[in-house]
């Protein structure tokens, strides 16, 4: 058996052991989110529009990690909505960055990679760098948006006839708590992972002003800070989402 | 109201801060004096012609010819004015247009005889923009406690930085070691500012560094049994030191800000937990721990695993449309992600109890009762 096989297994083991049926769930959805990712690129390699694809494969990842990951009906379907304009929000910030600092496709640093390769593919990869923007965001968000959700819907919970003001600066509170970890793992997720080409600028003496304008660095570093932003964005969306949410049910109970 | 005005200073800071930094981002379109390279500016675009093009796995494509007038900004041709050809792809994988008012490094050859060429855009004004955008979001809706999380990720890339210089000074012969300690003093650090010298962190700090070193553990193991099988090593990017150990420690980088992540969630409630019903008893608490871990454990997987993934997705699409096949495309760019994403993930599973069962035997008031 090839080693992914048996990681993946220990995993799922693991997974069922300790998180029950919720932990076998979240196995399944990180299958599907495989499958979809995977689909992303087939889809766009056979002349799909990337915006279009990572809106819909967005819209199904954000289903899958968050109603598989959580059991709370009102939380996770507060969350998702959440999520879903959070991400809308975020394309909108995407998109025309993308287009303005041309961080797409490969750079020198690539060409051993690239030998022999057809480059001219007649696909945008400017809109591909949107897709990996996107993409790479939504994780973070769907996490986020679950902590708050979940957090919110316990405080509902126990205090049914809690004001929309106080709900309010209960969200932000549980955002506040949540951020400095979120950023850690962000930060370590992407980081870590550019160890090698980080050690590539150093040895090879980059400048500092060639690493800041150095495409693959500048892409690297944009996705994280829209991931960054996407974070921060869903703290008080989600908490708005929920005050609608508690007043209409409030509203249905009179 | 000395509460009001003293939250009124705070707000008139914050908006202080972002306007001035907002200033600083539109300063670095002043900044080529800085630049050791020569920069200049794109006054003037035309279009000179296109071509189609069909490659052997029948590509369309279109390649376009523009010619770029350039001024250039610092340095000894400051003033300047040069017309380049530049050569562009509608897919644009190396290449792209330029526009009127786009900035860009050029390279000035001393002799006459060859030409001036652009070595690529100057990207500093809309990544500064951004990381603004980001900054100021954080401030305005979370205030002191955005900073205190900015000061923690500032300190890790200072650390970060001095690593990779020890590295390459010892010349990747200490990769482990130097590495793996890093990651302790990352999680030290960094726990440390977010929840200050407690029992409670020493509790996460265990957690972490225990859950991450047996995932590792049980990684090495797999990987003698399975003899590596399908981990192309050979497929890593930008490699210039012996590709194993390096991937390894990606991987532990990669995963430890998450098992923090979660490991904190857990601890701290069980240590609210505890507060709040001081007579709880030891298995209560760890199987309350195992209980928040569930929620948890999906979404941050799926955090790290879309991050390893989406990296992936440029060359997984030239790979595709060069002719490949799945399998093959999978195995050369998605399987050292996927690797990535499965080590990361179990070391946030094995967290869950590990951090349970210590918050369950380290609780303050334990003493007492013995």
């Amino acid at each position: 058996m090839s080693t992914i096989t048996v990681l993946g297994l220990v995993l799922f083991v693991l997974m069922t052991i300790i998180g029950g049926k919720t932990g076998a769930t979240a196995f399944l959805s990180l299958i599907f989110n495989f499958g979809l990712l995977f689909l992303a690129v087939v889809l766009i390699s056979w002349g799909f529009p990337a915006m279009g694809v990572s809106l819909v494969i967005g819209t199904i990842i954000l289903a899958f990690t968050i109603f598989f990951g959580e059991d709370n009906e009102l939380a996770a379907k507060t969350a998702y909505i959440a999520a879903l304009i959070v991400m809308v929000a975020l394309i909108l910030v995407i998109f025309p960055v993308e287009h303005w600092i041309m961080a797409q496709g490969f750079s020198l640093e690539d060409s051993e990679d690239l030998e022999g390769m057809s480059l001219t593919i007649g696909v945008s990869f400017v809109g591909v760098a949107v897709t990996e923007a996107i993409l790479s965001t939504l994780g973070a968000i769907a996490e986020a948006s679950i902590a708050i959700a979940a957090g919110l819907s316990e405080i509902i919970e126990q205090y049914p006839h809690v004001t929309t003001a106080r709900l309010y600066i209960d969200g932000i509170s549980i955002g506040k708590q949540i951020i400095g970890t979120t950023f850690n793992t962000l930060f370590f997720g992407f980081f870590g992972g550019f160890l090698a080409l980080f050690i590539w600028f150093s040895g090879l003496h980059y400048s500092f002003g060639s690493v800041i304008n150095n495409k693959i660095f500048v892409a690297e570093v944009l996705m994280v800070l829209f991931s960054l932003i996407g974070v921060i964005l869903t703290v008080p969306v989600t908490t708005w989402v929920m005050t609608l949410e508690h007043r209409h049910t409030a509203k249905q109970q009179d | 109201m000395k509460q009001q005005v003293k939250r009124h200073w705070g707000l008139w800071l914050t908006i202080i801060v972002v306007v001035l930094g907002l200033i600083g981002v539109g300063l670095t379109r002043w900044d080529a004096p800085l630049y050791q390279q020569t920069v200049a500016k794109v006054t003037q675009v035309h279009a000179i012609n296109r071509n189609s093009s069909t490659d052997e796995f029948q590509n369309k494509d279109v390649t376009y010819q523009q010619a770029v007038t350039v001024r250039v900004l610092n340095h000894r041709h400051q003033g300047q004015t040069y017309q380049i050809r530049n050569t562009y792809t509608k897919s644009g994988a190396m290449d792209q247009a330029y526009r009127v008012g786009d900035q860009v490094f050029v390279r000035v050859p001393a002799t006459k005889s060859s030409s001036v060429t652009i070595q690529g855009l100057k990207r500093d004004t809309a990544l500064a923009f951004v990381a603004w955008l980001a900054l100021a979001l954080l401030l305005l809706i979370m205030r002191f406690s955005g900073l205190m999380a900015l000061l923690s990720v500032t300190l890790n890339a200072v650390l970060f930085y001095g690593a990779i210089q020890l590295d390459l000074m010892t010349n990747g012969g200490h990769l482990y070691s130097l590495f793996g300690v890093l990651a302790v003093i990352f999680a030290v650090l960094t726990l440390w500012l977010v929840q200050g010298f407690s029992r409670q962190m020493l509790v996460t700090l265990g957690a972490t560094v225990a859950g991450t070193g047996i995932a590792v553990i049980i990684s090495l193991i797999v990987f003698a049994v399975t003899h590596e099988r399908g981990v192309t090593y050979e497929a890593m990017q930008y490699v210039t030191q012996v590709p194993r150990p390096l991937f390894l420690v990606e991987t532990v980088l990669g995963s430890l800000g998450a098992v923090m992540d979660e490991s904190t969630d857990i601890v701290a409630s069980l240590f609210q937990l505890k507060q709040e019903r001081p007579d709880i008893a030891p298995n209560q608490v760890f199987r309350s721990g195992l209980q928040i871990g569930h929620s948890i454990m999906g979404p941050l997987i799926n955090v790290l695993f879309l991050i390893f993934m989406a990296d992936t997705f440029a060359m997984t699409l030239l790979y595709l449309r060069n002719g490949n096949n799945w399998g093959y495309t999978f195995s050369m760019n998605m399987s050292l992600g996927m690797v990535q994403s499965l080590i990361s993930g179990i070391g946030i599973v094995l967290a869950i109890p590990v951090a349970s069962w210590l918050a369950s035997r380290l609780l303050p008031g334990q003493e007492a009762a013995v």
